[in-house]
């Protein structure tokens, strides 16, 4: 193959020929090692939870990708197309000038109006100093009732948003519950207050867009009502039309009391997985 | 929907309803068994040598390089494919896709699989690299097969990353979005591999002067099977691609893409099997009146044998091409699947019988005045080792269907991530 | 000055005895292989047999010993081996085959026009008290590879070096006599140097009742044939005999010129 080597002789075609397979292999590899290349570089300038939660919002179905507008009764119908990140949405500003529609009746939920809710069912509350905390809200308490186990995330690790802050398991399911603010984490709570955590926001909150992105007021309720239907429609017994239930509290501990459903499902749509 | 004991819908993509578990190994049984007998033949031939096979030094290929030959062609959808989408743009063969990388991943590996058998000696196939002769059509054969598998698994990669599992693993899911943001210069690449690959296999036999049956002359210093091949290739590739979908939607019972993907898959397969047709039918028309009595061998000599005989070249250019050619790309058949899927068996058949014909009667018919016309019936281990890459193709497409989005519309084609 | 080592084989002398089959198998440890069959053996030279086509009394035959033709124009198997485990010495113009480096990919058996290649479809076994009549001046073939008549170059060496011995740069071509070509009982096989045209089997090559097979090809092979019976040299065609005579004796002296 290389000039020396017993028995090879060089012509012109050899030239020709390895020239080109040569510029071939480089390209493949050159494709190869730029993919990677640019992975580690997603990572060192952490925006590969950015890359994974977009990639992971463009999977989820239509009927996941409300814009929070049409759930507030703002709009008739919208999709959103920014994986929920009202923050750099153009056209935010546009529809929340309109006035959020519906009355807020009793959901059964017990949604707190001092705190901001994300699309994961989490809420954040604003603490003295800054700091904030992040739990999970009434309809995820209720569906998971009591963990098996939780693991949270270590004091002064950092969180993205949309990063998996903390994980439950419970029978045999795993939840990953979505960070709903970036941060560092400098507290954790639970099990007997409920699972939090404490963090110190990399926004600070005077920033007005701090936090856009979350649910808050009458807005709440249209959601909730969305996610109470889903909910009923996925844990009906199967061949039964969906039927409108009126009233009626959700049962706490959902996973324990109707083990047979399609966990694995429920569970992704709730809190935002492929 | 009560989860049984024992399920793996944790790994299906979720909205996609599959069959259960124990339905689906039962599925992969068989092809499990036929894999199984497929690899004792193969296995058989590695440890005895290559007196397990019906080959000999008449017929030093047979079974095994015909239908390499076969599979690669029929495998040229998922360079194509690649090609039309990436290159030209044309969106509506998306839904097709991931069908077509897979398929060619499954033809193109089975193919170095059996190539791998059929050496007398497979541990030194590091030599063509190493001692590469350029005059040989065989060299730019492997090299550009192999360059080729490598793109191809490059391209599947992203598909196996995406599954519903694999994908929580950010490293995984990052390194598919960046490699799923290459994938055209892989497709570009994929086309020049492939257009000298499915050449150089026509070029092995058009350039063999001992061979007149199977000699051509050409341009430069590629004969005309060179171009014949490709064009054929391509001409079929779509065909099987629409036959492999058309397939698992039946064994599946739903519908899989919109019957507009069948429609265009058809008719680009038809046009280019007339233009196909028409290089072949001046081709044969040369060597018939020209090449082949240049070097001696009037062309009535190659038919006198039964089977073997002049009917042969019209079911391969006539039945096997115009006909097809002309239901796929004319209004009234081109409009309903039954029509479409039969011309696309057709066309199939014809790239088949046009590689038969290449590397089996070749080696057939006489070419010493006192050589008489050669029989060879394949062995059961070539058989069988060739049932195993069969097998091997429907547990992979299988696996793939299951747990991997090949056909749900791949929604974040277009999503904005900004920054790179 | 190179050679060009080639052979005359007068058809009208051949027996078919088949001596020259055993002499071939003997010098080249070629291994008994009593499982191979007509077409899986290992025979690098081989004797066949034609005829005229007739029966009852009107009825000839000829036998021909086929090896390998030494190509020189455009060798097939030169060209087409993937790892250029074929070529054509300069120096002598025999094509040299490498077992070593050959893969077992039988690509140079499908393209050789005269099917002079043989296919190690077995190991090499020889039973046991054979091994004593080995030849140890020629390597053996190892199984999956491809072999074939090499002019029996071991005795190129032996000659060579008993010519560097003698001092002197060019063999003595006495010395270098293949082994069919000795184990001939008629002589019908006659080798030299078709380069020098004092050489023997050089002026029969040139003589009109010389031919090779399958001409019009074009791979200009240096094993001539020679025959005084005009049905014989029509073999040098197809099948067809749609050539007549005269053209082809003319081709065999265009051939002759050109070589």
């Amino acid at each position: 193959m290389f000039p020396g080597i017993d028995g090879f002789h060089w012509t012109a075609g050899h030239v020709v020929f390895l020239s080109l397979f040569f510029a071939v292999v480089m390209t493949i590899a050159a494709t190869v090692v730029s993919a990677a290349q640019r992975t580690a570089h997603a990572f060192r300038k952490k925006r590969a939870i950015e890359f994974c939660w977009k990639s992971d919002f463009a999977e989820l179905p239509e009927a996941e990708r409300r814009c929070r507008h049409e759930l507030a009764g703002r709009v008739m119908s919208r999709t959103c197309d920014n994986a929920f990140d009202c923050r750099h949405c153009e056209k935010y500003s546009q529809f929340a000038v309109l006035p959020a529609r519906g009355t807020v009746h009793s959901l059964g939920l017990d949604y707190p109006e001092d705190r901001f809710y994300h699309r994961g069912h989490t809420w954040v509350k604003p603490e003295e100093g800054g700091i904030l905390t992040v739990g999970l809200d009434a309809l995820a308490e209720h569906v998971i009732g009591c963990a098996d186990s939780v693991k949270m995330p270590e004091i002064g690790s950092d969180l993205e948003i949309n990063e998996t802050a903390w994980r439950m398991k419970k029978n045999g399911n795993e939840i990953r519950v979505r960070a709903p603010i970036e941060g560092k984490v400098v507290g954790i709570g639970g099990p007997e207050e409920g699972w939090f955590l404490k963090i110190s926001p990399r926004l600070s909150a005077s920033d007005p867009v701090a936090l856009r992105h979350l649910l808050r007021g009458p807005e709440v309720y249209g959601w909730i009502s969305r996610e109470l239907e889903r909910l009923q429609m996925q844990l009906r017994a199967p061949d039964t039309p969906p039927s409108l239930a009126d009233g009626g509290v959700l049962v706490p501990g959902l996973m324990d009391a109707v083990p047979e459903a399609n966990w694995d499902n429920v569970l992704a749509e709730t809190f935002l997985e492929v | 929907m009560a989860s049984a004991a024992l399920t793996d819908s944790r790994w299906i993509t979720r909205g996609e309803e599959r069959t259960s578990l124990s339905r689906f190994l039962l599925w992969l049984a068989p092809w499990t068994v036929l894999l199984a007998l497929g690899a004792y033949a193969a296995g058989l031939c590695l440890y005895f040598g290559l007196n397990q096979t019906n080959m000999d030094n008449r017929f030093a290929f047979g079974l095994w390089i015909f239908l390499d030959l076969g599979i690669i062609a029929l495998g040229a959808g998922a360079f194509f494919t690649g090609f039309l989408v990436y290159i030209l743009k044309r969106a509506e063969l998306r839904p097709i896709l991931n069908t077509a990388v897979v398929v060619g991943f499954i033809c193109y590996s089975g193919a170095v699989g059996i190539l791998g058998i059929d050496v007398g000696q497979p541990l030194r196939f590091w030599f063509t690299f190493w001692h590469p002769n350029t005059h040989s059509m065989l060299t730019e054969v492997t090299f550009c097969i192999t360059c080729y598998l490598l793109v191809l698994c490059l391209e599947y990669i992203p598909i196996l990353l995406r599954n519903r599992q694999l994908r929580k693993l950010p490293s995984f899911l990052v390194f598919e979005h960046q490699l799923h943001k290459l994938v055209p210069v892989l497709a570009g690449v994929g086309t020049l591999l492939s257009f000298f690959h499915q050449g150089s296999l026509g070029g092995l036999y058009g350039v063999l002067r001992g061979r007149p049956f199977a000699f051509r002359q050409g341009f430069f210093i590629w004969p005309s099977t060179f171009f014949l091949f490709i064009l054929s290739a391509i001409a079929t590739g779509p065909s099987f691609l629409m036959l492999v979908t058309a397939t698992v939607e039946k064994v599946t019972g739903r519908r899989l893409v919109p019957q507009e993907v069948f429609r265009r898959l058809g008719f680009i397969s038809g046009s280019l099997l007339a233009i196909y047709v028409a290089a072949k039918s001046i081709d044969t028309l040369i060597w018939l009146n020209v090449t082949s009595p240049s070097v001696g061998f009037a062309p009535w000599q190659y038919y006198i044998y039964k089977p073997f005989g002049t009917p042969i070249l019209f079911v391969e250019i006539v039945l096997l091409g115009l006909v097809p050619a002309f239901l796929l790309t004319y209004r009234k058949t081109a409009m309903r699947r039954g029509w479409l899927l039969s011309a696309a068996v057709l066309a199939c058949a014809g790239v088949l019988l046009n590689r038969f014909v290449l590397t089996v009667q070749t080696l057939a018919v006489p070419t010493l005045p006192f050589d008489e016309f050669l029989q060879y019936t394949p062995s059961w281990q070539e058989v069988a080792s060739f049932g195993g890459v069969i097998a091997y193709g429907v547990i992979i497409y299988s696996l793939s269907y299951r747990y991997l989005p090949m056909f749900a519309p791949s929604k974040g084609e277009n999503t904005n991530v900004s920054g790179d | 000055m190179s050679a060009r080592y080639g052979m005359v084989i007068d058809l009208d002398r051949c027996t078919g005895c088949g001596s020259c089959m055993m002499a071939c198998a003997s010098e080249n440890n070629v291994p008994p292989l009593p499982q191979a069959t007509a077409r899986t053996g290992l025979t690098p030279m081989l004797v066949r047999k034609a005829s005229n086509g007739m029966e009852g009394g009107a009825r000839r035959e000829v036998f021909i010993p086929i090896m390998c033709m030494h190509c020189e124009h455009e060798t097939p198997c030169v060209k087409v081996c993937p790892q250029q485990a074929v070529e054509v010495d300069k120096a002598t113009g025999i094509v040299m085959q490498m077992p070593q480096r050959c893969l077992g990919c039988r690509y140079c058996m499908t393209a050789c026009p005269y099917h002079a290649r043989y296919f190690n479809w077995w190991d090499p076994a020889w039973p046991k008290g054979m091994e004593k009549s080995l030849n140890p001046g020629v390597a053996s073939r190892m199984r999956g590879v491809v072999e074939k008549c090499n002019m029996c170059h071991a005795r190129l060496h032996t000659a060579k070096e008993k010519a560097a011995a003698a001092g002197k740069r060019e063999i003595d071509l006495a010395d270098y006599v293949p082994a069919c070509v000795e184990a001939c009982p008629t002589g019908a096989i006659r080798f030299g140097n078709l380069a020098d045209p004092n050489d023997a089997a050089s002026k029969e090559a040139r003589s009109p009742e010389a031919f090779r097979l399958l001409a019009r090809i074009g791979t200009e092979p240096k094993v001539y044939y020679k025959s005084k019976e005009a049905w014989v040299r029509a073999l040098a065609e197809s099948k067809s005999g749609s050539v007549p005579e005269v053209k082809r004796v003319e081709a065999g002296h265009a051939e002759v010129q050109h070589g």
